[in-house]
This record gives structure tokens, C-alpha cells and sequence, in this order.
């Protein structure tokens, strides 16, 4: 589980002469083994901030930290390395390399990873998790929408991070599969006590969060704990 | 695995990038290697040339006659160590030749002894050296050796017999005593004989009226002088001049003078051939370089991904230039081999007794793989920047 802190976090970009505030003094603390979606209407700032949480952005303001270590300070280097060892992430579009089979997307992220030993059978067990052990060998063209998503799923989770960011994991695939991944993406938040923050425009995603923040104009407008937090790892 | 796996995913773009560096490895092989071996030739005549001074005739005379007594002259110079005669025939008179790039057979009448000085030191392969109190005996050069077919103990006549020959061309039978090793440079096409064999020669050579008047035993055709072990070029270039001011009726002609000349030839068609490769080889190159800005553009999602789940920018640059280098590599090693299998089997092909064309050796062999190799790496800098340096959240959006 990872200890997150945005303090007064902010994100803004110049477009011609208007300053657009993306993310505007965000401040928020999660802690232990949430399950967090984060809501709101297109352009409120969700992405922006998962981009930042995922170390893919730096902030034009304010503080991000991850477990006590202020981001904002580290090289280009020393994020790539905490990307590698602390986050991970799944997309709408599942990104998938095409060269690659199963196993091997799933490996990925070991590539950049220093002193990891027995990755293979790490992968091969997270591919159990995840339902896809017939599938090893397959190419992603080959695999279904849902299957392809818990094959990002499992790389996320590779190198054992204690943050996973989900940008639109449902967006791509019907509701039925949709749900399926989050019961997935339940269990991985209970039994490995991984810090989960998905960014979503699915309601259903966000009534079974432990936590709901909603955005809007790049602030936070509501900050809801549905359940106490941590009680997906707990129970 | 997966970079193999990238050059294979567009298999004509790349194999016509490949091929690009392959038609340039195979020009600067063949070409290369074809420098080499004329290189090897003119490194020989610097080799020879620059350890003596050749005195001659004074200019201005018409036949390349000396008296034997000048020997004694230049050995008085200050600086002659050792002074020797030389005598030079066609061993294949009135015959046109084929085109090579040696030097066409030669019988050459020496002092054994001429052999212990000097930079270009013959060596034997099989048999003995020439013995200068015995005569008809003749020590010949590899490919002289080949082209004749013969061995130790055999018999040859020199000079062979032209098939126009007049009635009162003469030659003589030489008994072979030793055959040398290669030299890659002069001595692979001579026949050595002795001196006195060469004044024998030298008399069958004039024209009855000349030969009917003088005493062949006197006279050489130019003189070979020495200085003392080590002696610099430019210390010979000042014997040189030293023995044309103090022996008259002879011209010693500055070693310089030759060995520059050798070595302006043999940079002028280093300089033709490695150029003419060279272009061949950027053209392949700058395929590269189109090839991976292509690759960079189809995989910007690809290299987003990486970048989110922990590439640095350096992995990122390192993946595109491994995989450029992997094309140089490919391209070099097949246009290599394709290069050397042709100079080898032209080498093969050519007759007995003609200069072989090229010489692929290590130094050709590293060059062209190795520029290949570096060729490729350095196409794939500047694609691997752009990939290294893109912003990982606009590539992981892009569609």
C-alpha cells in the first residue's frame, strides 16, 4: 500500500494567451489500501491528475509525495526508477505491445526493473490471477477486449507496486466484462493491499470504491468515503 | 528477442534498409580489398626503396650501362656501407601480356648477399638461396613458380622463348634451387639468378656490335647502394646527393623521390576506392535513418507505455539504437561475405602466374563490418533522440 499526499497541487497550461488550470491546489492524503475513483465530467481534471500521481507530468505548483518522498525533487531518472518500482498503471486502450505475446507484455515492465529474479514465474502466477494461463502464449490481436485489459492488469502488477493507476479500464469493454474487472481489480485491492486509483466515467466502478473524489474546473468539489477506508483490505 | 522481432514486423522496408548497407559493404570490401592488394604491392617498392639508392647512368645516356669500377667508387663514399650490381631482364620478351596489377615476370641477376640488407627481405620457402659461384641456378618468385609449374629441381629456360622468336634469340636452362615465400609485392614475379649468369644475359641482350666490343664482366646495368643498418631516408636522400657530387658519371637518385611516388599512387587509389564505397555506404545509411524515424512515428504508443511503466530515457534511446545497430550489423556481415566470397572466387579464377586482384585481410574485414556496424548506430542517433525525448503522456494518447 502506498501513503499519498497532493499538496496543493496544480497543473496549468498556457494555450495562446489564456492559462487553462488543469489541476488547481489539489490537496489530498491517501492512505493505506484505498480503492479510490476519481469522477467527473471531460476536461475536470482527472487525467491531469492521474498523470501527475503517475509521475508522467511535473506540477506547474504544489507538492507530490509517495510514501514521504516529495517527487518534485527527483531526475527524470529517479521517476522512471519509482514509475518502475512503485506504480503501476492500466489504460483505456490497454496498450499492449503487438510484438509481444502474453507473457512477455506481462514481463514488461521487468526490462527496467534492477535485481528482479524468478519474473517469469511472477508473470505466470499473475496470469493465474488473472484467469489467463491458456493464453500465454497468445498474441493481443488474439484475445478479447477483456482479455487483453487483464493482461494489463496483471503487467501492472509485475513488480509488485504498492500504487496501481487505472485510466478508463472499463471504457473499452461491455458491462459484463467491465464488471468482471472490478471484481478483479477488488480482489488484487483486498488480499495484495495495493492502493488503487481508478479514473472513470462509470458509475457502477464508483459505487463499489471505497472513496469517490469528484472533480470539476481542476478542484475538488467532493471527497466521499462510501466505506470507511481500508475496509476492502480488511474485510 | 524483441528487436529481432521489430526488423522482422516490416520485413520489405527493412530488408530493403539492409540491403542498402549490404550494396554498400559489398563495394567497400571488393573495393577495399582490391586497395589492399594494390597497396601491399606499393608498400613492397616502399619497403625496397626507401633502405637503398639506385645509381644509374648519368641522364642523357642512352643505354643503362655502368662500369663495374664505380662499385669501388661508392663503396668510398662517406655513408656506403655496401654497393651491389643489378642486372633486369623480361623474363617473357615480346609478349603482350594480360592486364595485372603486379609487376610482370622479371629475371633479376643478384648478389646473394644483397638480401641482408635493406627493408624487403626475400625468404625461402623451399630449397637454398643462389650460391654466387654457381651458375645456372635460379631461385623464383610464388607465382612465378606457379605460373611455370615448377619445383625444386626442375629446369627452366630463360628467357622463355618468345613463339616469334628469330633464329638467334638464345636463352639458357637454369636449374630451379629455391622457391620463395610470398611477398604480396615484386619479388612473387622474379627469377633470381647470379651476377654472373645476369652479365651472360646482359651480353645476349646488346646488339651483336656492342656485345662483340665490350666485356660484359665489366660493366652492370645500375648499382644498389647501401648505408650503414638504420641509416634514415633522409640521411640516404643526403648519400645521395653526396654521391652525385663526388662520383662523376653516375646519377643517384634520392630514395625520397621514388618512395613518395609509391606512396602518392597507392593514397590516390586508396583515396578513389574508399570514397567510391564510402558514398555507397552513406546512401545505406541514410535508409537507416529513414527507416527508424519511421519506426519511431509507428510506435509512439509503444514507446509512451515504456516510458509509463519505468523506461528511462536512456533505455528508451538504447532500444532504437540496438535495433539500428542490428540492421548495420546485418547489412555488414552479409555484404562482407557476398564481398569476400567474389574477391575470393575472382582471386580463385585467375590464371597461374597473374597477380591476384584483391587481398581481403584483417584490416579490410574489420573496416567494413566495423563502419558498417558504426554506420548503423550512428543512423539510429538521431531517430532514438526523438523517440527518448517524447512526452510520455502525449504518446500514450496517440493515436
Amino acid at each position: 500500500m502506498a501513503e499519498i499526499k497532493l499538496e496543493q497541487l496544480s497543473k496549468h497550461y498556457k494555450r495562446g494567451g489564456e492559462v487553462i488550470r488543469a489541476l488547481d491546489g489539489v490537496t489530498l492524503d491517501i492512505t493505506g489500501a484505498e480503492f479510490v475513483a476519481v469522477v467527473g465530467r471531460s476536461g475536470s481534471g482527472k487525467t491531469t491528475m492521474l498523470d501527475l500521481m503517475g509521475l508522467l507530468l511535473r506540477p506547474t505548483s504544489g507538492r507530490f509525495l509517495i510514501d514521504g518522498v516529495n517527487t518534485g525533487e527527483l531526475s527524470d531518472r529517479e521517476r522512471a526508477h519509482m514509475r518502475a518500482q512503485k506504480i503501476g498503471f492500466v489504460f483505456q486502450e490497454y496498450n499492449l505491445l503487438a510484438s509481444l505475446n502474453v507473457i512477455e507484455n506481462v514481463m514488461l515492465p521487468l526490462r527496467y526493473t534492477k535485481g528482479v529474479r524468478d519474473g517469469r514465474q511472477r508473470a505466470t502466477e499473475l496470469l493465474e490471477r488473472v484467469d489467463l494461463t491458456d493464453r500465454v502464449k497468445h498474441r493481443p490481436g488474439e484475445l478479447s477486449g477483456g482479455q487483453q485489459q487483464r493482461v494489463a492488469i496483471a503487467r501492472s502488477m509485475i513488480n509488485r507496486p504498492s500504487l496501481i493507476l487505472l485510466d478508463e479500464p472499463t471504457g473499452a469493454v461491455d458491462t459484463e466484462t467491465a464488471e468482471q474487472l472490478v471484481a478483479l481489480l477488488k480482489r488484487i485491492n483486498r488480499q495484495e493491499g495495493v492502493t488503487i486509483i481508478v479514473v472513470t466515467h462509470d458509475l457502477d466502478i464508483a459505487a463499489q470504491a471505497g472513496r469517490v473524489i469528484r472533480l470539476k474546473d481542476g478542484k475538488v468539489i467532493a471527497d466521499d468515503a462510501q466505506v470507511p477506508a481500508g475496509a476492502f483490505a480488511s474485510s | 528477442m524483441e528487436v529481432l522481432r521489430n526488423i522482422t514486423r516490416r520485413k520489405l522496408r527493412n530488408s530493403l534498409t539492409i540491403l542498402g548497407i549490404v550494396i554498400g559493404v559489398l563495394a567497400l570490401t571488393i573495393l577495399g580489398s582490391m586497395a589492399e592488394n594494390f597497396n601491399a604491392l606499393l608498400d613492397g617498392g616502399v619497403k625496397y626503396f626507401s633502405s637503398s639508392i639506385q645509381v644509374g647512368p648519368p641522364d642523357g645516356q642512352s643505354a643503362s650501362l655502368l662500369p663495374l669500377s664505380k662499385l669501388d667508387e661508392l663503396k668510398k663514399v662517406d655513408g656506403v656501407a655496401a654497393a651491389f650490381p643489378t642486372y633486369g631482364f623480361s623474363a617473357k620478351p615480346g609478349q603482350v601480356g594480360a592486364f595485372t596489377v603486379g609487376v610482370p615476370d622479371t629475371i633479376v641477376a643478384v648478389d646473394p648477399l644483397e638480401n641482408n640488407w635493406g627493408n624487403l627481405r626475400v625468404t625461402l620457402a623451399q630449397g637454398r638461396q643462389l650460391v654466387s659461384t654457381t651458375t645456372g641456378e635460379v631461385v623464383l618468385g610464388s607465382t612465378i613458380a606457379k605460373e611455370f609449374g615448377r619445383h625444386i629441381g626442375d629446369r627452366i629456360d630463360l628467357p622463355v622463348r618468345p613463339p616469334d622468336a628469330k633464329p638467334d634469340f638464345v636463352n639458357h636452362t637454369f636449374t630451379v634451387v629455391g622457391i620463395l615465400n610470398t611477398t604480396r609485392t615484386a619479388p612473387d614475379t622474379f627469377a633470381y639468378i647470379n651476377i654472373a649468369d645476369g652479365q651472360t644475359l646482359l651480353r645476349d641482350s646488346l646488339p651483336a656490335a656492342i656485345s662483340s666490343a665490350i666485356d660484359v664482366s665489366t660493366i652492370t646495368e645500375g648499382i644498389d647502394v647501401y648505408g650503414a643498418a638504420g641509416t634514415s631516408l633522409s640521411d640516404l636522400d643526403r648519400l645521395a646527393d653526396r654521391i652525385n657530387a663526388s662520383v662523376p658519371g653516375v646519377k643517384a637518385t634520392k630514395p625520397s623521390d621514388i618512395v613518395n611516388s609509391f606512396k602518392q599512387g597507392g593514397a590516390f587509389f586508396t583515396l578513389i576506392t574508399t570514397v567510391a564505397a564510402v558514398v555507397a555506404l552513406v546512401i545505406g545509411g541514410l535508409s537507416v535513418v529513414n527507416t527508424m524515424f519511421m519506426a519511431v512515428a509507428e510506435r509512439v504508443r509503444e514507446i509512451g507505455l515504456k516510458k509509463a511503466v519505468g523506461a528511462t530515457t536512456m533505455n528508451v534511446m538504447g532500444e532504437f539504437l540496438l535495433e539500428s545497430t542490428l540492421i548495420g550489423i546485418i547489412g555488414g556481415l552479409v555484404g562482407y561475405a557476398l564481398g569476400a566470397s567474389i574477391t575470393f572466387t575472382i582471386n580463385a579464377l585467375t590464371p597461374p602466374g597473374q597477380a591476384t586482384l584483391f587481398l581481403v585481410d584483417l584490416p579490410i574485414t574489420v573496416f567494413a563490418i566495423g563502419f558498417a556496424i558504426v554506420l548503423g548506430a550512428a543512423a539510429g542517433v538521431l531517430p532514438a533522440w526523438r523517440a527518448a525525448r517524447l512526452d510520455p503522456v502525449t504518446a500514450l494518447r496517440n493515436e
